[in-house]
């Protein structure tokens, strides 16, 4: 059973065709990478398959299961998880009772109550490293620190499946190393398919991604193993407009 | 075991506020006037914050809760008077005022819920209005004359019961909603409802995306919020004094008091309305001397200070200086 | 004779509603440029009529030139709470602004009563009145109505003409792009705010020229509600939809103020009142964003 199956997906604003006629499917334990350019119609793709939109033609199917209308919070405890460009933490909030939120409205909220959501919390903590700043208000940590905590968080709702939205953005080389095989790691110990969208193919998607998919103009223009999609001419001529033909 | 007791500490204080604000009524000559009255406003405060601290949600309408509340004990007084409860008629005005509560914060908060921010602050700004008008205009329980139940209150009870009821008892029922209200809060802050309602206050569309059904627990904090206005002003108000009159009980002064006391205290804490209480209420007692009748142009000045440079209230200033320390286990 | 009555009745209504929708032309303003919801809007009012009193008893100024000296008054309060409140709060969560503008309402109505006192005031200004035939309007009224005809038509000439019209219209499209682009966004805003608190007020004035008693320093609450019914009917971000909204509320209201009195059993002015409520409550739960095509 394909976990994710994204159907002839078209979502419009108004004129404007965001994601148009987009059909993907995502395995089980895959590493994912989503790239394309600014406006390319990733975040909305995110949106579609999170549930903030709806999309106007097409159908996203998880686990075989038919959730194209399901509203937002009911996807979450179905197991998909999600992070932010810019990170959303509840700011007044410590670190662990961010965490334990994850933990309490996720796929095992029934069997999870406060006290044993907070115990989880404080493990996943650990294994992202943010021990020391676990009773730290959540609004106080850097932009790195707040995006670890954001990946803890959904780690906490037990999900399989995680879009990361930008995981990368405004990293540092070295910390996305770090990410990176931290990611790699999460995937096969937990079995948690990711999809992980960023701008541009960067050391981090080759460095974990076994596919990409490509978009330009909301739709998809390849989808491929990693390497053959970064030797793809198509894509160079996306990113690099015909000057490298012709270089 | 031990742990799940000691999650609840932080109530103590405000029970012993409450307490100490009882003694000092009962034993200093004079007092119970002033002791009454921050009850009141406590109280008022404790179930203002349920909804609007808690949720970040702010319902200018609010008074028209204590209104529905008044007008349940009334209706309970005079139309149950031959069912002869005796004392019975007052639990059913409660529960009366209760169901009211709870039915008008269902009816607005169907509309008002699914909106958000400034959308919702909208749609409540005409609540007590509203409400208000409906009973004048349609003429329900007796329109713009309002209920005058004197009479029947004594005749229930028996005149010197009634007479300690407003002027005693009354105010013990009050304390006795505002400590529940502080206790319900709490219970709420420590339990998953808690947890909800701090992640849609801070990022509503972030909650949802962790699974959080944030209307679900919206109406929830308002209709609890509702239902202790409900009996607050069933207690409070019908029962000191016996009538109810539509512009009196649904008047928008006690929506910006509950404001004040809240912001004041500091919104979304659980010390936060006593302190707003008690601050507001000593404030207007002793102004009330010198400028009778002007104490909101005294804090609405200061309620702007507050928005712009303290948001977190006097108690969650004090919460941030005692950040590691032991006392912090008991200020929340 | 039926068909006349209904006709005058339309014609009263639109009279009305003209006043009522430039009223609320200042809070789809201040929404529409700030996405700030004044909720102390009545309470501006308030202020416009008092100075139309002041103006008229003091000075023995007619009313209509007591307009640019409301306008000014307006513009002066707004710059001054835009800077001091206003503007530290714009970034933060929403609940702030609302209580922000609605403690300015509360503070304003209480200095008010402090100047004035509490009871209810009136003036007197007699300039005849017009037979149409179908009805009888009082030249108050209909000067009132022009007047706020006139205003919305000068916003709408000076969002079109003016560079700071140009400069507040585009930094409502994006204002970032708008910063980039060298406009001074903070101006645009503080100027936006004044102009909407000076609309406010100026609009009391008008308001008391059709309806010159009962003017308390509590007046304000009652149209608050009516403004927002108007400015959600109108869009809510659009000045001129609100004054659209305004014509289509002042028929409601004259309409159904007529049907309830035929009727037993109901006090019309109350169940105007709260016919008003439902339209705001039917009106955000089927299209908050409006009836109307705002720009």
């Amino acid at each position: 059973m394909t976990l994710l199956k994204l159907q002839n997906v078209t979502k419009r604003f108004g004129g404007l065709i965001a994601v148009n006629d987009v059909s993907l499917d995502i395995e089980a334990g895959e590493f994912l990478g989503i790239v394309g350019p600014n406006g390319s119609g990733k975040t909305t793709l995110f949106n579609v398959i999170s549930g903030v939109y709806i999309p106007e033609n097409g159908h996203v199917l998880f686990e075989d299961q038919d959730i194209t209308r399901m509203p937002t919070h009911k996807r979450a405890p179905l197991g998909i998880g999600r992070t932010f460009q810019i990170s959303r933490p509840f700011a007044s909030a410590t670190v662990r009772e961010n965490v334990a939120v994850g933990a309490m409205f996720g796929t095992q909220a029934s069997s999870l109550n406060v006290d044993r959501s907070l115990e989880l919390a404080d493990s996943i903590i650990e294994r992202v490293g943010l021990q020391e700043h676990r009773g730290k208000e959540a609004g106080l940590l850097t932009p790195v620190e707040k995006k670890l905590m954001e990946i803890a968080r959904s780690l906490a709702m037990h999900p399989k499946l995680l879009l990361m939205d930008e995981a990368m953005a405004g990293m540092h080389p070295n910390d996305i190393d770090q990410m990176v095989a931290f990611l790699k790691r999460i995937a096969e110990e937990d079995k948690i398919a990711i999809v992980a969208m960023v701008e541009h193919i960067m050391r981090a998607v080759v460095g974990m991604a076994q596919r990409v998919v490509v978009l330009h103009q909301g739709a998809k223009l390849v989808d491929a193993p990693t390497k053959e999609a970064l030797e793809d001419k198509r894509v160079v001529e996306v990113y690099l407009g015909r000057q490298a033909e012709e270089s | 075991m031990n742990s799940k007791i000691s999650k609840y500490i932080p109530v103590l204080p405000v029970f012993a506020a409450y307490g100490i604000l009882f003694i000092i009524g009962r034993t200093v000559p004079g007092m119970w006037q002033l002791v009454a009255m921050l009850l009141f406003y406590c109280c008022l405060g404790q179930a203002f914050n349920i909804f609007m601290g808690l949720t970040g949600y702010v319902d200018f309408g609010y008074v028209a809760f204590l209104g529905v509340g008044t007008y349940g004990m009334a209706l309970g007084i005079t139309r149950f008077i031959n069912w002869e409860l005796g004392g019975g008629t007052i639990v059913l005005g409660f529960l009366l005022a209760l169901v009211m509560a709870t039915l008008l914060s269902i009816a607005v908060g169907a509309v008002a819920l699914r909106l958000r921010g400034a959308y919702f602050a909208i749609a409540t700004i005409g609540v007590n209005e509203g409400f208000r008008f409906l009973i004048e205009g349609a003429r329900i329980w007796n329109g713009s004359e309002g209920i005058i139940f004197m009479a029947q209150l004594n005749q229930v009870i028996g005149r010197e019961a009634a007479s300690a009821l407003s002027t005693f008892w009354a105010d013990v029922i009050v304390l006795i909603i505002a400590a529940l209200a502080a206790l319900v809060t709490l219970i709420y802050m420590r339990n998953k409802v808690g947890y909800a309602l701090t992640a849609l206050r801070e990022d509503e569309d972030a909650a949802k995306v962790m699974g959080i059904n944030v209307t679900k627990y919206k109406i929830i904090a308002f209709i609890t919020s509702a239902c202790f206005a409900g009996a607050l002003g069933a207690s409070s108000w019908a029962l000191k004094t016996p009538y109810v009159f539509p512009p009196e009980v649904f008047e928008i002064h006690y929506t910006i008091e509950a404001i004040i006391i809240v912001l004041l205290g500091g919104a979304g804490t659980l010390l936060g309305p006593v302190m707003g209480g008690l601050i507001y209420g000593v404030s207007k007692y002793y102004l009330s001397i010198f400028i009778p009748g002007f104490q909101l142009l005294v804090f609405a000045p200061i309620i702007i200070l507050i928005i712009v440079m303290f948001p977190e209230g006097v108690i969650g200033v004090f919460k941030n200086r005692i950040k590691n320390k032991a006392l912090a286990h008991y200020i929340i | 004779m039926v068909w006349e009555q209904l006709m005058g009745n339309l014609i009263q209504g639109l009279v009305l509603g003209a006043v009522y929708g430039m009223a609320t032309m200042g809070l789809s303003l201040i929404f529409g440029v700030l996405k700030v919801v004044n909720v102390g809007h009545g309470a501006f009012i308030m202020v416009g009529a008092f100075t139309t009193l002041w103006v008229f008893n003091a000075l023995g100024i007619n009313p209509i030139l007591a307009l640019p000296i409301a306008f000014a008054v307006g513009m002066a309060l707004g710059f001054f709470f835009y800077y001091t409140a206003v503007k530290r709060l714009l970034k933060g969560p929403e609940l702030a602004t609302l209580l922000a503008t609605f403690s300015i309402g509360v503070l304003l109505q209480e200095l008010v009563k402090l100047i004035f006192g509490s009871e209810f005031r009136g003036y007197n200004w007699v300039v005849g009145k017009m037979d149409i035939g179908i009805t009888v309007l009082p030249m108050t009224k209909i000067y009132a109505a022009v007047g706020s005809g006139l205003i919305a038509l000068f916003l709408f000439l000076w969002f079109k003409r003016t560079r700071m019209g140009s400069a507040i219209r585009s930094v409502v499209e994006d204002s970032e792009g708008a910063r980039v682009c060298g406009v001074n966004v903070d101006g645009a805003y503080a100027m936006s705010f004044a102009m909407g608190i000076g609309l406010t007020v100026a609009s009391g004035v008008l308001l008391t020229m059709f309806i010159p008693v009962g003017i308390n320093p509590y007046m304000g609450g009652g149209y608050t509600l009516k403004a927002f019914v108007i400015a959600v009917l109108g869009g809510l971000s659009s000045p001129y939809g609100a004054f659209f909204g305004g014509l289509v509320f002042g028929l409601i209201e004259n309409g159904s103020y007529t049907l309830f009195a035929t009727m037993e059993g109901v006090e019309p002015f109350a169940m105007t009142r709260f016919l008003s409520f439902v339209i705001l409550l039917v009106i955000l739960l089927i299209k908050p964003t409006g009836l109307l095509k705002a720009k």
